[in-house]
């Protein structure tokens, strides 16, 4: 019952992570082998953001 | 063991049955609200276990051996392979807007009965379908949006119409969403000060974010949380303040105004000092107010206090005209089909399926869960007292302007209340008046801050829950009409890029600020033409909205018969050609009635008519002008659909008499090589 509940716990962050664009961070930082640094999180939300919100959202 | 999954399977399709007999047989007392939980919950099992099961056995064969974008394109950003649960949470935050919140309370002038069975069968058997579909098509096409699958699908006139059947609703839904938060806040200087300090706190985020803590998106959002929870209260000493109470305390022409220079500048400002953060905050409060509602339902089971059906299912209802058939199916819109979703299925979701078989839970899965939210919000409005319900929701023309004459006005259709009972329920939550508060956003409130309130801290607190409710709602509604407002003009170039090639080359701050001018002013008309409206407002709009988005769920559901049609011929056309039947149906009707009626509080056109036989003003001819023009948006609307309908009835003709290449134009198959271990 206790792993169950940790599990959950565990994919419910995994979901939060994901919409925070976190996540999606951390694979930028990966994927470009850089450390975090607030100029390479600046970069990432360029890019980011401005093909978020150039999206419909929904109603 | 099998025999038992098939023992569990019929106890769940025999429960099911049960509650919605009961809901649906149930006359003359308050019925629990658990009948219709249990009633959704059966049926969202059954649908998701069989139907959906099917369609993506038979129908889709979908194949975890075949590699999807996510794996074959990969690259970090856009494409990346993810766990399931984490998508279908993606998804779901994505497609979760106010039109599930909103349609289902103001449907509840029929009664609970139709709207309920609409959301439940419309959900499994419509919009899940047509989200799953787009999203597999999607998925097999490299993450190609609804527009570009229009276009190689169909055709040309397809993908063009398709761009400005999203713009048309884009700024109706930015129009009506921004009069809901209007009516919400019109004379509340609480909400007003909550709604008003959001707007710093998501500068502060957005600093923090870039400079003091980048990239600790969840931990500012929780200190954004906090700050917006200490707002609530700084509301409640505000609007008792003599001081700051009248300046908080604005008129509906006033914060229609507000909410226009809003929308210029959230849309303008740099996404990571206002959208992003205030975005991140209001997902974040959406989901854990969607959660804390589902928990509070089934603690509390509070009782249905509307009837099964009103007497307004003879289409004279006081919050929009219209009958039952084809308004109430109109009016619910997200809660059962959306095609707002085919955006979303078409957009980011595709590109992150790891598997094609996890488009299964995502595309099905996600919209039951939706129509859900919608069920949820149909409880909330149906726990109110019939009188009180339609005392907030209905407009001043049509009840009466004083208190006295809408008590009276509601009280002779069958629905007692009387106005003391109002004043002291104004008082109880903290406001000055909750008569002609149409829109359906005050009385959801009403609904959750009595379920909240009966959870947690009893009548004492049901102010702060109504105001917290308020916040919620508006939070994201604005959100949504500053990042509508920033879609728009992105579409607004493309829109021109595609009928001039000088048109594409425009750009830089000057194009910026004309095109969110333009866009501003498009949604901000009809937004003023709504609370000039001597019917509120929502009973013209809200239904423009309805058909709109239902209109764009046939776009999408032409495409998916295209697709189907194109795998398999004739053999499984049903499962999308059956929703787009009724669609069709629905919107066609609806839109004719609202258009050409000799109802003037339904038709456009008698409407103009009548106030063009009376006494003319300078604001009886802006009235003639909005009907005639709200007659004309109607009108292309259908008519746009009504090309994409006939441009895709020559396309599968072709197709079926073989003249026509029925090549599916998929991605090749590439063997997928992820393992299980990496998701």
């Amino acid at each position: 019952m206790r792993s169950a509940a940790r599990r959950f716990g565990r994919l419910l962050l995994a979901v939060l992570r994901e919409i925070s664009d976190e996540s999606a961070y951390q694979r930028h930082l990966a994927a470009r082998g850089r450390p975090h640094s607030g100029a390479e999180w600046r970069h990432f939300c360029e890019h980011r953001l401005r093909a978020k919100y150039a999206r419909a959202k929904c109603c | 063991m099998k025999l038992l999954g098939h023992l569990v399977w019929a106890a769940v399709a025999v429960l099911g049955a049960y509650c919605l007999g009961g809901i649906a047989i149930n006359r003359g007392e308050p019925i629990n609200s658990i009948w219709l939980v249990v009633a959704a919950a059966c049926t969202y099992a059954i649908g998701f276990r069989f139907y959906a099961k099917f369609i993506s056995a038979r129908v889709m064969a979908l194949n975890d051996k075949r590699a999807t974008p996510a794996e074959r394109l990969r690259d970090g950003l856009d494409y990346e392979p993810t766990n399931k649960w984490i998508v279908f949470g993606h998804h779901f935050a994505a497609i979760a807007g106010p039109g599930p919140l909103v349609g289902p309370v103001l449907a509840a002038q029929f009664g609970y009965l139709p709207g309920t069975l609409w959301i439940i069968i419309g959900a499994t058997l419509g919009g899940a379908v047509q989200d799953f579909v787009i999203l597999f098509a999607s998925m097999r096409r490299d993450g190609k949006s609804l527009g570009q699958m229009a276009r190689e699908e169909i055709g040309k006139v397809g993908g063009f119409i398709a761009l400005l059947t999203v713009l048309l609703i884009m700024i109706i839904l930015l129009a009506v969403v921004a009069l809901v938060v209007v009516n919400a806040l019109k004379g509340s200087p609480w909400g007003t000060f909550t709604i008003a300090a959001t707007m710093p706190i998501a500068l502060f985020m957005g600093i923090y974010l870039r400079y003091l803590r980048p990239g600790k998106v969840l931990e500012c959002s929780m200190i954004g949380f906090a700050l917006v929870i200490a707002s609530i209260f700084g509301g409640q000493a505000v609007a008792a303040s003599a001081t700051w109470g009248p300046i908080f305390s604005l008129s509906a022409m006033g914060l229609a105004l507000s909410v226009v220079i809003y929308g210029f500048f959230a849309s303008v400002l740099p996404t990571w000092l206002f959208l992003a953060p205030r975005d991140y905050l209001s997902t974040f409060v959406k989901l854990g107010v969607v959660a804390a509602l589902a928990i509070g339902i089934l603690f509390v089971r509070p009782e249905l206090q509307l009837p099964a059906f009103t007497r307004f299912t003879d289409g004279t209802g006081p919050i929009f005209a219209g009958k039952v058939f084809p308004f109430c199916f109109i009016t619910i819109a997200c809660g059962a089909v959306s095609g707002f979703h085919a955006l979303i299925s078409s957009g980011t979701t595709p590109k992150m399926i790891a598997k094609e078989s996890h488009a299964y839970p995502v595309g099905y899965g996600s919209m039951l869960m939706e129509s859900f939210v919608a069920i949820m919000a149909m409880i909330a409005a149906c726990v109110l007292q019939p009188g009180v319900y339609f005392a907030v929701n209905s407009p001043a023309g049509v009840v009466g302007t004083t208190p006295a004459a809408a008590v009276a006005t509601i009280s002779s259709w069958g629905f007692p209340v009387t106005a003391p009972e109002m004043a002291t329920l104004a008082q109880n939550v903290g406001e000055q008046t909750l008569f002609y508060r149409t829109g359906g956003a005050p009385s959801l409130a009403l609904g959750m801050a009595a379920i909240f309130a009966r959870g947690i801290g009893g009548q004492a607190v049901v102010g702060f829950w109504y105001h917290f409710a308020i916040m919620f709602e508006a939070l994201f509604i604005l959100t949504i009409i500053a990042a509508g407002t920033r879609v728009g003009r992105f579409m607004l170039h493309d829109l021109l890029a595609q009928m001039s090639t000088r048109a594409s080359k425009m750009g830089g701050i000057s194009w910026v600020v004309v095109s969110t001018i333009l866009v501003v002013a498009a949604w901000g008309y009809f937004l003023v033409q709504g609370v000039r409206d001597p019917l509120g407002g929502i009973n013209s709009l809200w239904p423009l909205f309805g058909i709109s988005n239902q209109l764009l769920a046939s776009v999408a559901l032409c495409v998916a018969t295209t697709i189907l049609l194109k795998m398999h011929g004739p053999k499984y056309l049903w499962i999308t050609c059956v929703p787009l039947v009724w669609l069709v149906v629905v919107t066609f009707t609806a839109s004719w009635q609202r258009i050409f009626s000799p109802q003037p509080s339904l038709g456009f056109l008698a409407q103009a008519e009548q106030l063009a036989a009376g006494p003319q003003t300078a604001a009886t001819q802006a009235l003639i002008f909005n009907a005639r023009l709200d007659a004309a948006v109607c009108g292309v609307l259908l008519l746009l659909v009504a090309i994409i309908l006939v441009d895709s009835l020559r396309v599968w003709y072709g197709i079926l008499k073989g003249t026509r290449d029925s090549q599916v134009s998929e991605s090749p198959f590439v063997a997928s090589q992820l393992r299980a271990e990496e998701l």
